[in-house]
């Protein structure tokens, strides 16, 4: 009899109907993801002790970000401290307000009139990468498209309909939403043929191209300065990540230790009433 | 039980007794170090800076720096001379009783000779002395020359903050580390200590 | 200076029963020898609250109950604060746990009817605990005054919205005004923080109490009192100290594992112990795309979900929580434990089991048809499981219980 057996087999066999109903309820799942119209979010992985990615995504979001966008909890000093960059070069090259302290708080170069300029007041973005996600933010940033209808002539696939202009725009270039012929696929998951074996094609549309020689940086070049200006995000979102984790493994090791420790003196024990 | 398993229960508390003694100051560190000042706190007493050039000779001002008073006097070259006039008096005219940043240095006990720079807060139970720089006879002092009146209890300093003999106030008032850049004072930060 | 030290002690000792107490309570107390890991999930859960207790005195002091500054308090005590981060992951990791340890405690009573008879009043503060839990970790939540705090309290207080009648005024009066502003915050926090904690605190002392005077049970559901040795001792029992107290240290080990890794590696428990949304502060008028209760509510807000009238909805949650109370009475088994029970009590058990956790992944998630019918389907087994206990555990043939342990 299936259910006769021990105690604990109950947990493993709830577990498996939970995993099956999981996958029961992806089949039906209607929601869209987070990225909206750009499909699946890009996968961002954050390296947090990768200092120099970090500083160049520091640089970055101070030089096209900070000016609308603030980043109220976090302190000017910190940040130096955080990324390794000596107080004085970080004061003199990336903090534009000599009035500066380092124990202020990043509250932002914009005056009360941002609202009026773009409709909706420019976001703190401290939090951004907890709220949004560090997938939606370097998805988001690489999404914008050239779209005559709107205020500022263009759109995001990521956030239809954003508010902020694309301030990248010269470094990525023209992007645009292309048409392509795709191969089709197949029910065995290969292309699909007809009978002289050339590929069956389709036209899909909604691909994201940038036009050539109207960027400042290549699109590897340009990922890479999202990639950094994503991980700097992250690391504002919680600039005590990388210790944290760290940390961790030190916390986890003790308790294994204690663990096995313990358990030796608990068998020990546990001989008197066996 | 045989004397074997008897050492191995022995050793095994040991082992988990330090083990898990030895976790406690770990996981006390989050909650004491909690209550040191935060980042807050330490950007809120950051070091204060202010121009100096426009006090006036004889002025006495006060800053507040970490949320407590500190005194600034611009002295006259004939009050520094005069400082050696109230050594007398003094209970330690050289500072040797505390740890003085600046000993030595200058009659003044701060960076510069010409200013005096000092904690507004009474060595004794933390009044702020008051400034009377005149030199007449005071209700406290018949041959006053000039310098601090605490009047919660009477304690007495002079223009740049040592402590009277006979006095309630145990020792000097405290200078703070500052630094001068030009006319521009700052206070709380000395690059050069 | 030690003999003065004893005479001190004797002379205490004389007139407060502190060796006693500790004898009776803890070094001696007797409990049954051969239990299984279900057994452990009561001290992990006395750990957690300390946990709880202590973290909470810490965060009390760099949080500030404003409606201004709430928000930003909270991000002060995880950058500005040195270690508030750790003592802020402790408390949100200590709280989904304590959850998590409860709920399993709670399996363990079902599975080995720990209500039974001469139990039933620790069954009851126990389920007055779970209640009190409930109340606690719902004040919590609203603290941090993000927009999960903001909606989830503004879902939950709407439900008092749906009593007739009285409903809208009651609504109004727990919010003490028009919104969930300053004062609502205010309010939670003194019950979060003060009432409800000694509530917590001395439920458990009577829980304790009362498990101490009719002895904690075993997987056999065997009455160990029954054979006792010339000092009065069950025979089929060990004193807590050692042998109790190590099990429950490993335990505790393993536990520490388990918070060590979730608080360290994925404090947000993947959007599940601290939501996405509740990093962005409250804004009363944008409402997140997607409103889901914290985990360990997500059950009991699926069967509200399932019924489409508001009242009717209020009214299934509250029996869903209050149906536990009268277990003890609804079980009418010769025997407590799954392992001599009959077929029907192991299939029912299964059953709920499977849809409680299922009700708890549907509330987690937005709705659709399929997940609508599920939600149904589940609640009406929740239900039947308590409702029909009295027959299926009556007429089914039960297996017979050892004499010993």
């Amino acid at each position: 009899m299936i259910l006769q057996s021990s105690n604990s087999s109950y947990l493993i066999r709830i577990l498996t109907f939970l995993i099956f109903i999981f996958c029961l309820n992806s089949l039906y799942a209607a929601e869209g993801g987070p990225c909206k119209d750009y499909g699946e979010c890009d996968k961002f992985e954050y390296s947090l002790n990768d200092m120099e990615s970090l500083q160049r995504g520091a640089a970055t979001y101070i030089n096209y970000c900070y000016g609308c966008h603030s980043l109220q909890y976090s302190r000017w000093g910190r940040v130096a401290n955080d990324l390794q960059i000596p107080e004085e070069i970080f004061f003199e090259n990336l903090v534009f307000d000599k009035s500066i302290k380092p124990g202020d708080l990043m509250t932002g170069a914009m005056s009360e009139d941002s609202v009026n300029w773009f409709g909706v007041a420019p976001p703190d973005l401290t939090l951004v990468s907890r709220y949004k996600g560090d997938d939606w933010i370097y998805s988001y940033l690489r999404a914008y498209y050239e779209d005559a209808s709107k205020q500022y002539g263009v759109n995001n696939l990521v956030y239809p309909g954003t508010a902020m202009p694309n301030v990248l725009l010269s470094l990525q270039g023209n992007q645009r939403l292309v048409c392509k012929n795709i191969p089709v696929i197949a029910k065995n998951g290969g292309e699909k043929r007809d009978e002289f074996g050339n590929t069956i094609t389709k036209e899909k549309c909604g691909f994201l191209e940038v036009e050539e020689g109207t960027g400042v940086l290549s699109k590897e070049e340009f990922d890479t300065l999202i990639y950094d200006l994503t991980n700097f995000l992250v690391y504002v979102g919680e600039p005590i990540k990388a210790t944290r984790e760290r940390i961790g493994w030190y916390v986890v090791f003790y308790f294994l230790i204690f663990t096995a420790l313990a358990s030796l003196l608990y068998r020990e024990y546990h001989k008197d009433y066996k | 039980m045989q004397d074997k398993d008897k050492t191995r229960r022995k050793v095994l508390i040991g082992l988990t007794s330090a083990v898990g003694l030895s976790g406690i100051p770990f996981a006390a560190t989050p909650f004491i170090a909690a209550w040191n000042p935060s980042a807050k706190a330490k950007a809120a007493g950051a070091p204060v800076k202010l121009d100096v050039s426009k006090m006036q000779y004889g002025q006495q001002i006060q800053v507040a720096w970490r949320k407590q008073p500190v005194f600034i006097v611009r002295h006259t070259k004939e009050s520094i001379a005069n400082l050696e006039l109230a050594v007398p008096k003094l209970d330690d005219p050289n500072s040797d009783k505390i740890e003085e940043l600046y000993k030595g240095l200058n009659p003044s006990r701060s960076r510069s000779p010409e200013y005096s720079i000092f904690s507004g807060v009474c060595t004794h139970l933390g009044c702020a002395p008051k400034y009377f720089p005149e030199i007449e006879p005071k209700p406290w002092d018949a041959t006053w020359n000039g310098g601090f009146f605490c009047p919660c209890h009477g304690s007495m300093f002079d223009i740049v903050g040592r402590v009277f003999k006979g006095v309630p106030a145990p020792t000097n008032l405290v200078v703070p580390p500052h630094m001068f850049e030009g006319s521009i004072l700052t206070i709380g930060e000395d690059k050069e200590l | 200076m030690s003999e003065m030290a004893g005479k001190l002690f004797s002379w205490i000792n004389d007139r407060l029963p502190i060796v006693n107490t500790f004898e009776r309570h803890l070094s001696k107390h007797p409990v049954p020898s051969k239990v299984n890991f279900w057994y452990l999930f009561g001290a992990l859960a006395a750990v957690t609250l300390i946990i709880q207790i202590v973290t909470g005195i810490w965060l009390i002091m760099p949080y500030s109950n404003t409606e201004e500054q709430a928000f930003s308090s909270v991000e002060y005590i995880m950058r500005d604060v040195d270690y508030g981060w750790v003592i802020r992951y402790m408390h949100t990791t200590g709280a989904s746990l304590f959850f998590a340890v409860v709920y399993l405690h709670m399996f363990r009573g079902l599975l080995y009817g720990s209500y039974q008879k001469p139990k039933e009043l620790v069954w009851i503060f126990g389920c007055t605990i779970y209640l009190a839990m409930m109340a606690e970790g719902f004040l919590g939540y609203v603290l941090p005054y993000g927009q999960m705090s903001y909606w989830g309290a503004q879902v939950i207080i709407s439900l008092f919205g749906a009593i007739p009648y009285i409903g809208e005024s009651l609504e109004l009066w727990v919010r003490g005004d028009y919104y969930i502003s300053g004062i609502t915050v205010s309010r939670f926090f003194a019950l979060h923080v003060v009432a409800l904690p000694l509530v917590l605190i001395a439920l458990v002392f009577l829980h304790l109490v009362a498990l101490h005077e009719v002895g904690a049970g075993n997987p056999e559901g065997v009455d160990i009192e029954k054979y006792l040795d010339d000092d009065g001792v069950p025979l089929d029992s060990v004193p807590f100290f050692p042998y109790k107290v190590l099990n429950a240290l490993v335990a505790i080990g393993v536990f520490g594992i388990v918070f060590s890794i979730i608080m360290f590696f994925f404090p947000e428990g993947g959007g599940y112990f601290i939501e996405m949304a509740n990093f962005q502060e409250a804004n009363p008028l944008v409402t997140p795309d997607h409103i889901a209760p914290v985990w360990y509510y997500a059950p009991f807000y699926t069967m509200l979900r399932a019924v489409p009238d508001p009242l009717g909805g209020l009214i299934v949650m509250a029996s869903a929580v209050a149906i536990f109370f009268i277990v003890p009475w609804l079980d009418r088994s010769k025997v407590a434990s799954i392992r001599y029970k009959g077929m029907y009590s192991k299939i029912a058990l299964t059953l709920f089991g499977v849809s409680f956790l299922t009700l708890g992944y549907l509330g987690t998630v937005g709705v659709t048809e399929v997940r609508k019918t599920m939600s149904v389907i589940c609640t009406i087994i929740y239900f039947a499981y308590f409702l029909l206990m009295p027959i299926y555990t009556k007429y089914e043939k039960t297996k017979e219980v050892p004499e010993r342990l």
